[in-house]
């Protein structure tokens, strides 16, 4: 009869019975707390598990496409820089190896379509070797149209390309009145920079992936007209079934010339989770704040409710309920709050992530997966995993107001109501002042070391290259500030108690040195929601600052232009050079990308027009500037470069250029936030030294001076015939901040879920000390007070507290900011900023709280004071 | 019944114990006033004996097994409460969230009693108690009268070895608590139930079977009206 398992079936149901009236009884009496712990508890599990879905579904959908288009291969051989190619003879070398059943050449370039704004992805296959490799993007045949095969110089399109050109050429009828290339036996007009070829559209790839817009031609036939003369873009590689694939792609890796390189499909996975790793962190980090948060909410209304009920738990004791089970059914009370938030969790997360996906896209708006809105397939086991850590956090939450509910003493429950403390039977009572009295002596001491083990965290290096001792210093911080209430509430309310005081006043300032623990949860919740919130907006508003700052260095022309992903057209260059042009000055850049290792996104080579001599005028260097040693071209690197691959100026870098490896002068590190992964400067004159096809993609232009409206109208031409942006510096710096704020508005939104968070855990805590002190305000309601001065008594008690918070907050709050601006941003974007903290939000924020706090007292006051003095007298136990 | 041996209790800082060495029995069916002085330890006898306190001495055997609640842990106490002990207490001490049917069917849910039994026995106590009516009513809509009564059948009806009762009749006013002790008395003697009722009352220790009064020097016995 004693222990659990002992029970007897009808004794447990019995309990179960009881435990129900219990439950239902709370949740009825504390309808709005309860509600709100549960939508807390909701809103940490909906995200965690929305941006598991996301990236889950993101990542899949991402692998799914890679099959399409690349097929299944054991390796495949690539060149390290974007402009290069594989040389014909490494392909025949591999070919020629025992152990390889399998290469296939494919050849893959970006074309417009008779100058349609998107560029296409023009695949070249040798139809043989892909139909073991790339079923996908095996050709059908239009068989009623009268096209060559494709052999003979036929392309196919895919089924979204098909419709994107049928819904082009309906737009554009009326004007031109021209309909070519919408079915098979068209004609296509493909353009890349200065070359254009016509192709004969000849039929569908029937299997190609719904979004996927794909011209599959000829290896042959795309080699003859858009090149590489004497290479392949790739060589997908399918080996013998015996063989060891590791050891063969170790073995070639070695063999190949410097500018190539063999990747695995584990590479492109890795390579893919690397691309949005951090910021993933990120928001887990956020998802698990939201749970803390939902499990403080059940701490302060689950120790509220114990404090409440102490004379009921005492008296269910009397008549032989068992501590364990005073202990479980706060517990329980715990899980009937985590289970149904957590399923609601489960169903806000799944919906969020379904509305994001369409929204945003895959990449949670972080800009890392283009175009596809993956579809999401939640599971049975992850779902269960956060369903378990909802309720675990309501659990964690409840735990030890079910302690303080166990430990209760039965008989002194039952005269004078809740002990805040369990009791010290153990310890002779006048050992426990000395106790108290050295433990308070001690008390500076606690705090003071675990700042420094704060401040020691935030010093390490990351791991696993993520900030997580940065994480682990953030939360040592809000430990540091709720272990320091304590402290300042007693040198701030002794302080005050010294001071002469009316009445009402003297007795806020006893309840609250009277009532610690109460205090310090109220206070807790405050400072933990005030110092997260006011860290957001400093490390926020730093990075803003910094953006702004960054965009006047890197956006020196007026004007830009830019073609997306392939060459300007050369009519467009010239006529520029032409004097008739109303342009001062206009420079040229090129793009590339470079693969420097396989699993990690690529760098973004940048070849620009700059002064060799003066790079720092375009851009905005961190340190120092060299100078090259003679003969070795000079190159300058973004800060996240820098981190990534952990180079500094003056070192040399052997940098995969161009099918060879070369080895280039680090002049220096300058500040980018606009490439995660690393980007690399190379002057046009070094490039093409180097033996590089200079081929721009984008223009900085300087009108002549009071031309600026001649210049864009001179421009719009070309960017209507070409699809090209154009764009002024103004719109770009505009366009450019405001997706800055979009990717923060949610942490706005959670800054404020977290104030109101910390507000409520004020107000319910609030209500709670003065509900338990209700006899003692009737008392002295009959002892001559007036219902004004008592409720006086409260709102200074509230803005009291709610100061010590705030005040504890602010500073933790900027700690936290210089944490998250001076090691999380570095760390995990490789972002580097100063510290710009924006004082008047943050104390208007301090005083919109404090006055928030004082409203809810007075809320509280008045539930106190609005029952009949005489009927709390009468019901007093 | 009830077996008292040997008792002391001392609270940590007094510099004498509140009771030593007390001795005394409560037969089966037998009902015994506890008097004393304020602040002579009454009440911290009576939840010594209900293993809400604990005693620094001695031992209490309580129903037939004669089980010693001193030596139990603090489950196995309230498992021993939950089946043989009834409490009544000065400040009616009901749960203001369950119904008065509900809150005298707490006993029966904590000792195992099947439910099918429940409604029936509480309904047959509730006639007993002068409340037939009341079951699904709130406390909070009840006279104190009508309070206390609800707390006498919620220990009583389990049918426990002993009733302890703490100045049952304290908080009310004369007639009502002669009215409301009547009652006990005549279910305390119905159910063959052991009782220690404390009181400061002359009137209420007249009406029981034995008279023990509590002094800073020991129990005194003293006669017994009834007889
Ligand atoms: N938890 C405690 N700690 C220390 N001393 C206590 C404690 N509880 C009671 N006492 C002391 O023990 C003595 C006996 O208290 P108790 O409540 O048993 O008296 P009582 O006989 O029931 O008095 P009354 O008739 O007024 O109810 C008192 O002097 C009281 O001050
Ligand atoms: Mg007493």
């Amino acid at each position: 009869m004693i222990s659990m398992r002992g029970l007897p079936a009808t004794r447990m149901r019995a309990l179960s019975t009881l435990s129900w009236w219990l439950i239902r009884a709370q949740f009825k009496t504390r309808r709005a707390a309860t509600l709100l712990s549960m939508l807390a508890i909701a809103l940490g599990v909906a995200l965690g598990y929305a941006i598991h879905l996301i990236n889950d579904a993101a990542l899949s959908d991402f692998g799914r496409a890679m099959k399409s288009v690349q097929g299944d291969p054991d390796a495949v051989i690539a060149a390290r820089d974007s402009a290069g190619s594989v040389p014909l003879a490494t392909i025949n070398a591999i070919a020629r190896d025992p152990a390889v059943l399998l290469v296939a050449a494919v050849i893959e370039t970006r074309v417009r379509i008779d100058n349609a704004p998107t560029p296409v992805r023009l695949i070249g296959i040798d139809v043989f070797s892909a139909m073991a490799m790339t079923p996908d993007l095996l050709p059908r045949q239009d068989e009623q149209a009268a096209a060559p095969n494709i052999l003979d110089g036929g392309v196919y399109a895919s089924p979204a390309l098909l419709a994107r050109l049928a819904q082009s050429a309906q737009d554009s009828q009326s004007s031109q009145g021209k309909d070519f290339g919408t079915r098979a036996g068209g004609t296509l007009k493909l353009l890349r920079g200065e070359q254009q070829w016509l192709a004969t559209l000849a039929g569908d790839l029937p299997v190609a992936r719904p979004d996927d817009l794909l011209l599959v031609a000829d290896i042959a036939w795309v080699q003859a007209r858009f090149g590489p003369a004497d290479g392949v873009s790739e060589g997908r590689v399918r080996l013998a079934p015996d063989t060891d694939l590791a050891s063969w792609r170790q073995a070639w890796a070695q063999r190949l010339p410097p500018g190539l390189l063999i990747r695995a499909g584990d590479d492109d996975s890795a390579r893919v989770s690397n691309l949005s790793r951090a910021y993933r962190v990120n928001l887990n980090v956020l998802a698990l704040v939201a749970l803390l948060t939902g499990a403080f909410l059940v701490f302060a209304t689950q120790l509220t409710a114990v404090a409440q009920r102490s004379t009921q738990f005492a008296l269910l004791g009397v008549l032989g309920l068992s501590p364990r089970m005073r202990l479980l059914q706060v517990l329980l009370e715990g899980v009937a709050i985590g289970v149904p938030g957590s399923l609601l969790g489960l169903a806000l997360g799944y919906a969020l992530a379904v509305t994001f996906t369409q929204v945003l896209g895959g990449d949670l708006g972080g800009g890392y997966f283009a175009g596809s809105a993956p579809l999401i397939v939640p599971a049975l086991a992850p779902a269960l995993l956060f369903l378990a850590l909802g309720c675990l956090a309501s659990l964690a939450g409840a735990s030890y107001p079910a302690y303080l509910n166990r430990m209760q003493p039965l008989a002194q429950a039952l005269k004078t109501g809740f002990a805040q403390r369990p009791p010290a039977d153990a310890r002779p009572a006048a050992r426990s002042w000395r106790y108290a009295h050295s433990w308070v002596r001690r008390l500076p001491l606690l705090p003071l070391l675990l700042a420094l083990a704060a401040f020691a965290l935030a010093q390490l290096p990351p791991l696993f290259e993520l900030p997580l001792a940065g994480y682990a210093s953030i939360a040592l911080v809000l430990v540091v500030g709720i272990a320091s209430a304590p402290l300042l509430t007693q040198l701030l309310f002794g302080w005050l108690s010294a001071q002469p005081l009316p009445a009402p006043q003297r007795i806020a300032l006893q309840n609250v040195a009277q009532a610690p623990l109460m205090a310090q949860v109220a206070a807790s919740g405050l400072i933990v929601s005030f110092a997260l919130t006011a860290s957001m907006v400093i490390m926020v508003s730093s990075f803003r600052v910094a953006v702004d700052q960054w965009l006047d260095h890197v956006l020196p022309a007026p004007l830009y232009l830019r073609s997306k992903a392939t060459p300007l057209p050369l009519d467009l260059l010239g006529a520029l050079a032409a004097p008739a042009a109303p342009f001062a000055k206009v420079e040229r850049m090129a793009n590339a990308a470079l693969t420097i290792d396989p699993q990690r996104p690529q760098v973004a080579l940048l070849i620009r027009e700059i002064e060799p001599r003066d790079p720092a005028a375009r851009l905005p260097f961190t340190g120092p500037l060299l100078a090259p040693p003679a003969a070795m071209p000079a190159v300058w690197i973004s800060e996240p470069m820098a981190e990534i691959y952990r180079l500094a100026p003056a070192q040399t870098l052997r940098l995969p250029l161009l099918g060879r490896e070369v080895e280039v002068f680090i002049g220096g590190v300058w500040r980018d936030y606009g490439r995660q992964f690393g980007a690399v400067v190379i002057s046009r004159e070094d490039y093409q030294q180097l033996g590089g096809n200079f081929q721009p993609t984008d223009l900085a232009l300087w009108p002549l001076p009071g031309q600026q409206a001649q210049a864009t109208a001179w421009l719009a031409p070309w960017a209507e015939q070409y699809g090209l942006e154009v764009a002024d510096s103004a719109a770009i710096r505009r366009l450019s901040l405001s997706i800055f704020d979009k990717s923060f508005a949610v942490t706005y939104a959670l800054e404020a879920a977290a104030m109101l968070i910390g507000l409520f855990g004020l107000a319910v805590t609030l209500a709670a000390s003065v509900w338990l002190r209700a006899r003692e305000l009737a008392t002295l309601g009959a002892l001559g007070f007036d219902r004004r001065m008592l409720s006086h008594a409260v709102m200074l008690e509230g803005a009291l507290i709610a100061s010590v918070g705030l005040l504890i907050g602010l500073a933790c709050g900027i700690a936290i900011g210089a944490i998250l601006t001076h090691v999380i941003n570095p760390q995990a974007f490789h972002w580097r900023m100063a510290l710009a903290i924006p004082w008047t939000a943050v104390f208007a924020g301090a005083v919109i709280t404090l006055a928030a706090a004082v409203l809810a007292s007075r809320y509280a006051a008045r539930q106190a004071t609005r029952l009949p003095v005489a009927q709390v007298l009468a019901n007093a136990q | 019944m009830l077996r008292v041996s040997d008792l002391a209790k001392q609270y940590g800082k007094a510099n004498r114990p509140l009771f030593s060495a007390l001795d005394f029995a409560v037969g089966s069916g037998e009902i015994v006033a506890l008097v004393g002085e304020s602040g002579v330890g009454k009440s911290t006898l009576l939840n010594c004996i209900a293993g809400l306190d604990t005693a620094d001495r001695g031992s209490v055997a309580i129903g037939p097994q004669a089980l010693d609640i001193v030596a139990l842990d603090e489950t196995a106490r309230a498992a021993l409460r939950a089946r043989s002990i009834g409490f009544v207490f000065q400040a009616f001490h009901v749960l203001p969230t369950l119904t008065v049917a509900q809150n005298i069917g707490v006993p029966l849910l904590l000792c195992g009693v099947p439910a099918g039994e429940h409604a029936p026995r509480t309904q047959a106590l509730l006639e007993r108690v002068g409340l037939a009516g009341f079951a699904a009513r709130w406390p909070a809509s009840l006279s104190g009268g009508e309070l206390q009564r609800v707390a006498i059948a919620r220990a009583l009806v389990h049918r426990p070895a002993l009733l302890l009762a703490d100045e049952p009749t304290g908080n009310l006013d004369p007639r009502t608590a002669d009215e409301v002790l009547a009652l006990l008395l005549e279910r305390v003697r119905e159910q063959q139930t052991s009782a220690l009722v404390v009181t400061h009352s002359q009137h209420v220790a007249q009406s029981c079977d034995r008279i023990l009064t509590l002094t800073p020097n020991g129990l005194l016995e003293s006669g017994c009206a009834r007889q």
